[in-house]
């Protein structure tokens, strides 16, 4: 492709600009969390520190992270695992009109969550799960039937010759999908957990319905009823806070980069 | 091709069954409730006090209210501009360009561009909310490096332009989504095409409307059917930057839903509007996958 000097110098600078704008906000953010006499103006800091970050894991606030970590890998391992076992079968087995209700399940679901939230909230009253354990199984309720469509999907992609081979050779069902099927579809697995614990870990209104004590909060609800509070705002620990917030899922994400474009395309001509 | 007449399958199909129990128990709790949501529609429930334990069936009266009290047709209003603006406008258009353009150039910058507006999609709801309140208030970002050295006196941007500094955070938030699914789609468009529209004296503008655009229709209408209702439910990002305010310039369904059902507590009324809702999202689905379906 013969490409023109000029313009793509121009187009490069354009995007150099879009993507200064881009994170110009987080310049404010660690600018704030590294001053220990932070104010929350935008200014560099006269003394540099880490006294905002030690703030921010110790006490409630560490208490808070620890929380958001079970809620989201437990919701994630917890959908992961039941997706598994209902898609690979959901995948092989002709059961008639499952694209229709997969796909019908998925529309429930964009459903606001609010609305379901009012009997799931009642029946944890009443199961006594107006835990962690509760918020796991509410959110892993409402990511099923994405997981199991995007799993099923995956599954779909795995040629089934290999598993005719394996059988003859063989193996079991447990062995064909244990070295077959799942190895094949590592990289679809791998988005369908980092979606839901992503997912979990933003998650917001759950929690803040489901978590009626500070010790129980997740760093969502934490964060929220921080710097709801009006008043003496601690800019400092605030912004320290929400970097330890963002950074499990921000790092996921790159651990999981290149699983994640393959993922990505799967979502794309599927979807 | 898939058939049942696999022998690993067949002779244990009690195993896959009960692979699929627990899957089938939780969708079933998720029905279960989903009816239950629909049937709370009809009724005064309240979150608390007497008509927590003593509602009664009210027939259509919360969907009536819908139409005759003020609320939700104001807030059906901004959500429609808010979807509009931020997600049809903001993320598609925005995140097509960028794959569009980011198709040509070197890696470096496409990997820097993509890293930029992925970190905005990685970012929790809340911490964005958090972050775009602080860069939008009176001795914020924007106010610190624009506004005051222009000469102008700060402008508490969050609270005289709500609704613009919400849509702003949330193409700011959203874009990367649709970036990945164009970039996806444009990367399926063969070079050939792309090359022969090009010799036949195509011109860039031509290329992208009249050959690359008729390609990956389908992955634009699948992109629009997710961004349009996601936006069009997103409530954590609104509800943390301005609780719906100030007034009620911000408040969208979702975040009117919510104060409808647990601030104020009318949880019957609440489930109508969430059912209205549905029922919006489900018309806009159908208009959706009609434009996918449509044959080429």
């Amino acid at each position: 492709m013969e490409t023109n000097p000029t313009h793509s110098r121009l187009t490069a600078i354009a995007l150099t600009f879009m993507a200064i704008i881009w994170v110009s906000p987080f310049s404010w953010l660690f600018l704030n969390a590294f001053n220990t006499a932070s104010t929350g103006q935008l200014e560099i800091p006269r003394s540099v520190g880490l006294d905002n970050f030690a703030m921010a894991i110790s006490g409630n606030a560490g208490r808070q992270f620890l929380n958001s970590m079970l809620i989201a890998a437990g919701t994630a391992t917890l959908s992961v695992v039941v997706g598994i076992a209902a898609a690979y079968p959901l995948s092989r087995l002709r059961i008639p009109g499952r694209n229709a209700f997969l796909w019908t399940l998925v529309l429930l679901r964009m459903l606001p969550s609010a609305g379901v939230l009012v009997p799931l909230y009642f029946a944890a009253q009443r199961g006594g799960l107006l835990n962690q354990l509760g918020v796991i199984i509410a959110l892993t309720i409402l990511n099923l039937p994405f997981t199991l469509l995007l799993l099923k999907n995956f599954f779909d992609t795995v040629p089934i010759e290999l598993e005719e081979a394996a059988y003859v050779e063989g193996a079991t069902l447990f062995q064909i999908v244990t070295r077959i099927v799942l190895p094949m579809s590592r990289a679809g697995i791998a988005v369908v957990w980092f979606f839901s614990f992503t997912g979990a870990w933003n998650e917001f209104l759950l929690p803040l319905i489901f978590a009626r004590v500070q010790d129980a909060f997740p760093m969502s609800v934490g964060l929220y009823a921080a710097f709801g509070q009006q008043g003496a705002i601690n800019y400092g620990f605030l912004t320290a806070y929400s970097i330890i917030y963002a950074a499990p899922a921000v790092g996921v994400y790159f651990l999981l980069r290149r699983n994640m474009n393959t993922g990505f395309a799967g979502v794309g001509v599927k979807g | 091709m898939k058939n049942q007449s696999n022998p690993w399958l067949t002779s244990n199909l009690l195993v896959l069954g009960l692979g699929m129990l627990p899957a089938a128990l939780l969708i079933g709790v998720l029905l279960y409730f989903t009816a239950w949501a629909f049937a709370f529609s009809f009724t005064d429930l309240a979150l608390v006090g007497r008509k927590s334990v003593e509602w009664s069936w009210v027939g259509l009266q919360n969907f009536e209210r819908l139409f005759t009290r003020k609320g939700f047709l104001d807030a059906l209003w901004t959500t429609v501009v808010f979807v509009f603006f931020s997600a049809i406008v903001g993320q598609s258009v925005l995140g097509f360009l960028l794959a569009a353009t980011l198709r040509g150039t070197q890696s470096t910058i496409r990997s820097v561009v993509e890293v930029c507006i992925m970190l905005g999609w990685l970012l929790p709801d809340i911490v964005a909310a958090f972050l775009w309140s602080a860069t939008t208030s009176q001795t914020g970002l924007i106010n610190a490096l624009i506004v005051v050295p222009l000469g102008f006196p700060p402008i508490s941007f969050i609270n005289d332009y709500a609704l613009p500094v919400v849509i702003v955070a949330n193409v700011w938030k959203g874009t990367a989504w649709s970036y990945l699914l164009f970039s996806a789609a444009l990367d399926s468009v063969s070079r050939e095409v792309v090359e022969a529209a090009k010799v036949d004296g195509a011109t860039p503008l031509q290329r992208i409307w009249l050959v690359m655009l008729p390609i990956i229709r389908p992955h634009i209408a699948t992109n629009m059917l997710f961004i349009t209702i996601w936006t069009f439910t997103y409530f954590p990002l609104i509800f943390a930057m301005t609780g719906g305010g100030p007034g009620r310039q911000t408040e969208t369904l979702a975040v009117f839903l919510y104060n409808q059902s647990f601030a104020r507590g009318n949880l019957g009324f609440g489930s109508a509007i969430s059912v209205a809702m549905l029922a919006i999202v489900g018309v806009l689905s159908i208009f959706y996958l009609r434009l996918l379906r449509e044959p080429k």
